[in-house]
């Protein structure tokens, strides 16, 4: 048996001591309670003289347990019969072992003390043990909640990864994918699983590929990137961001993380609204420009008609020189005209109206003339669909797309009017020719002002942008969509007053 | 001895041209290039009309003519602008003007001798004045037959375009001089208005039509003169400038309109009213979109 220390308090028989070290324990001796530094040493028992508890037992014995790190505390007694009821109830308890003086003699008292530590000892060791299995348990029990807990941020981050809207894709530093939501498969166009474990060369679009291989060589010493770029995707607008992922065990340059967003939205506001502000200026200017020669306009052809008036003007050719200029200066007030129409702000009078009506009386103004004498008008209408807007201007809208569709089909071919609702908001009217075709490299530059693919002095290339600037106005929107042999202009209008800016 | 006019602009080369065009005509014709040269001739000089440009250096148009009115309170006055019609209106309403003459392309000698005519006459009531061709003329009593005479007057229209304008102004303007004009209904009591009213021979509407090279026309007048130049010019105004949400002021107006569409789908406009015996609407359209985009300001008011 290991020797132990043995503190003894207040005992005053010098031959306790003595026999104890001599018997392998080291003893330390201190005169009274209050002289204890706690925490100095350990002992493996505390020996005090019973003459010392002069307070009350609970207090003092909780001290004595405090100071002796809850080490079996043993009571040196003369005489049993003189303690106190409480004192007795907690030797009989067991909470205090107790000695007698008189034991010293005859090797009991040694006896004693060994086996109080033995069975402290054992209980310690038993008490372990119970601390073991509780532990085990509680370990096991925390580690099943652990396991939960990974389960549900697992599930939560493919939550957020399936339900994010972007397109989300992990490479790792090999340039394998790691990860590839639903939505990056759907903006890129990767079949389901195709991706995981390969290469993103060998699975990403090509453009996407060659920013992340600009991305990569962009990368500064610390091998961290942070970019963003667009990029075009068939129809749409990309934006693409890259993030280096931190390895979190070495704290380096791991895999790539990037997000791709569908801006094609943004973008296209980004444009109209551009577009807007661009008009807005060149209407400006043009305005007052077109005001400006209306007054020079005015005095040539005033001129001019005055010099073909005058009886002493008998040279045919001054005359056909005279007459040539007023054909021209007519020409340029033409022009002036639908300038000042077309960058006109002006006030508008909305009304519910049905469509077909205004395509019925748009058909009025045009059919007679002989441009349309070999064309056929095909109907489908939806009966009383509704727009709601300005009479005047919707007529001017559909008789401008008419126009250019009879144009487009040389006075020969089918021109086909329909019209549906599209949901509880917008009217949709198709004017469809079969004439000739735009060709798809001009296909963006048709609702620009002064574009035109007619003749000189045929048209001012002015309609399809007054029919775009009508439209947007009226809070409606105008596509096209041509192949050869058949041209659609959708121009989609609103049905309430609700939409109307909406 | 012809009347005395005053031409006031600052185009020296219009100022020459029309000089020249009027004097031929007849008239004795003064010029100024701005206003200030025009008022000292004005307090210097008697004249029967003065004719000024709107966008001059210096005074404009508008200020020069009520700066005249003060002097010469008798003193005809018109103005004549290159600029849109339109963009003068509430000018006009505030100034008291009724006649602004349009310098369109081609120009029209014809149109600005008429309404020079016109003002100094004073003798402006008859579709003849108008229009060259041969004239038809009826009566209206009631409000049934208003539809029919619109389509036998437009089925005698050279095309659809000039047709559908017609009929739609007819429209308004021959309600308008029934219900307001020879019966003096409220706006706002639409729905009380009876279809079944015969109108006494003093009550009565005249229409007339015809047509000569250019252009077409259709006159519609009461015998009660109540349209004023006041309400007129209120009501196009209402209807051209409009408010912070891009619509016409005039848009939930019980009336009005009426001026205002009329005046936007057909060509000429003009308004000939006598304090209670007679208001006149002449309605012009030119053939083939001629003097497109240009509309005067033509109101006679005695």
């Amino acid at each position: 048996m290991a020797p132990a220390d043995l503190l003894l308090v207040g005992i005053a028989d010098p031959r306790l001591a003595e026999i104890l070290q001599r018997n392998g324990y080291h003893c330390t001796t201190t005169p009274d309670i209050a002289s204890i530094v706690p925490a100095e040493s350990s002992w493996a028992m505390l020996l005090v003289d019973a003459r010392l508890i002069d307070r009350p037992l609970d207090a003092i014995v909780e001290q004595l347990y405090f100071l002796n790190n809850n080490g079996p505390i043993a009571l040196c007694v003369d005489d049993p019969g003189a303690l106190s009821p409480k004192l007795l109830n907690a030797l009989r308890l067991g909470t205090l072992e107790c000695l007698y003086y008189a034991e010293v003699n005859n090797g009991l008292f040694l006896s004693r003390i060994d086996r109080v530590l033995l069975n402290h000892r054992l209980s310690n060791a038993l008490s372990q043990r119970q601390e073991t299995q509780q532990e085990k348990e509680q370990l096991q029990r925390e580690l099943m909640l652990r396991d939960k807990v990974v389960d549900h941020e697992r599930d939560l981050n493919a939550n957020i990864i399936a339900s994010i809207a972007s397109g989300v894709i992990i490479l790792d530093s090999a340039g394998l994918v790691v990860l590839m939501n639903e939505h990056a498969r759907g903006l890129l166009g990767v079949a389901a699983g195709a991706a995981v474990g390969a290469h993103f060369g060998a699975v990403l679009p090509d453009e996407l590929c060659s920013l992340i291989r600009k991305f990569t060589a962009k990368a500064g010493p610390s091998g961290c990137i942070s970019e963003v770029e667009r990029m075009r995707q068939k129809e749409r607008f990309l934006q693409v961001s890259a993030y280096t992922m931190l390895d979190s065990r070495l704290e380096t340059a791991g895999g790539l993380l990037l997000f791709v967003q569908d801006i094609t939205e943004q973008e296209q506001t980004a444009v109209q609204l551009y577009q807007a502000e661009k008009l807005a200026t060149v209407g400006t200017m043009l305005s007052g420009i077109a005001h400006e020669l209306r007054n020079p306009l005015a005095i040539i052809s005033a001129r001019s008609q005055r010099a073909i008036a005058r009886k002493d003007l008998d040279l045919p050719t001054a005359v056909k020189a005279f007459e040539s200029i007023e054909d021209q200066t007519e020409r340029c007030a033409h022009i002036v005209n639908s300038l000042l129409d077309f960058t006109r702000n002006r006030a508008t009078m909305p009304r519910y109206h049905k469509i077909a009506e205004i395509l019925d009386e748009t058909l009025t103004y045009v059919e007679y003339q002989h441009t349309f004498d070999n064309i056929r008008v095909i109907k489908n209408y939806q009966p009383d669909l509704e727009v709601f807007g300005d009479r005047s201007r919707f007529v001017q809208v559909f008789l401008n797309i008419i126009t250019n569709a009879a144009d487009a089909m040389d006075g020969r071919g089918n021109l086909r009017l329909t019209t549906t609702e599209a949901g509880p908001d917008f009217s949709i009217v198709e004017v469809n020719d079969s004439g000739s075709g735009i060709e798809q490299t001009v296909m963006h530059k048709i609702f620009d002002p002064f574009f035109t693919t007619k003749d000189p002095g045929k048209g001012t290339g002015l309609g399809l942008a007054i029919v775009r600037k009508v439209v947007q106005e009226s809070g409606g929107h105008v596509l096209a969509h041509s192949q050869p042999g058949s041209t659609s202009l959708f121009v989609k209008l609103p049905r309430t007053k609700e939409r109307l800016h909406g | 001895m012809g009347e005395r006019i005053l031409l006031v602009d600052d185009e020296k080369d219009l100022l020459e041209v029309l000089d020249e065009f009027l004097t031929e005509k007849g008239y004795q014709v003064s010029t100024a290039q701005n206003a200030s040269q025009a008022l000292d001739l004005v307090g210097r000089e008697q004249f029967d009309l003065i004719l000024s440009d709107i966008n001059m250096p210096g005074t404009k148009g508008f200020e020069l003519l009520a700066e005249v009115a003060q002097i010469r309170p008798t003193l005809k006055r018109a103005l004549i602008t290159a600029y849109d019609v339109r963009d003068y209106l509430r000018m006009a309403r505030d100034h008291d003007v009724g006649n602004i003459i349009a310098k369109t392309t081609p120009f029209n000698f014809d149109e600005v001798e008429l309404l020079i005519r016109n003002i100094l006459t004073e003798d402006v009531f008859g579709l003849s004045h108008y229009v060259q061709g041969a004239i038809s003329q009826t009566r209206l009593n009631t409000a049934a037959q208003v539809e029919p005479l619109i389509a036998r007057i437009t089925q005698d229209f050279p095309d659809n375009r000039q047709r559908r304008r017609f009929r739609q102004a007819l429209g308004e303007i021959m309600i308008n001089a029934f219900y307001y004009g020879a019966r003096s209904e409220r706006g706002d009591r639409k729905g009380e208005w009876s279809f079944d009213v015969t109108l006494s021979p003093e009550e009565e509407i005249t229409v007339a039509w015809g047509m000569d090279e250019e252009k077409s026309g259709v006159l519609v007048a009461d015998q009660k003169g109540r349209l004023t130049k006041k309400d007129v010019l209120y009501w196009l105004e209402r209807n051209t400038t409009k408010g912070d949400d891009g619509l016409s002021h005039g848009l939930f107006d019980e009336h009005g309109k009426g001026l205002f569409i009329t005046r936007e789908i057909i060509d000429r406009l003009i308004i000939n009213t006598k304090r209670t015996a007679r208001t006149e609407v002449v309605m012009l359209n030119y053939r083939e979109g001629l003097y497109d985009g240009f509309r005067p300001l033509w109101i006679h008011e005695f």
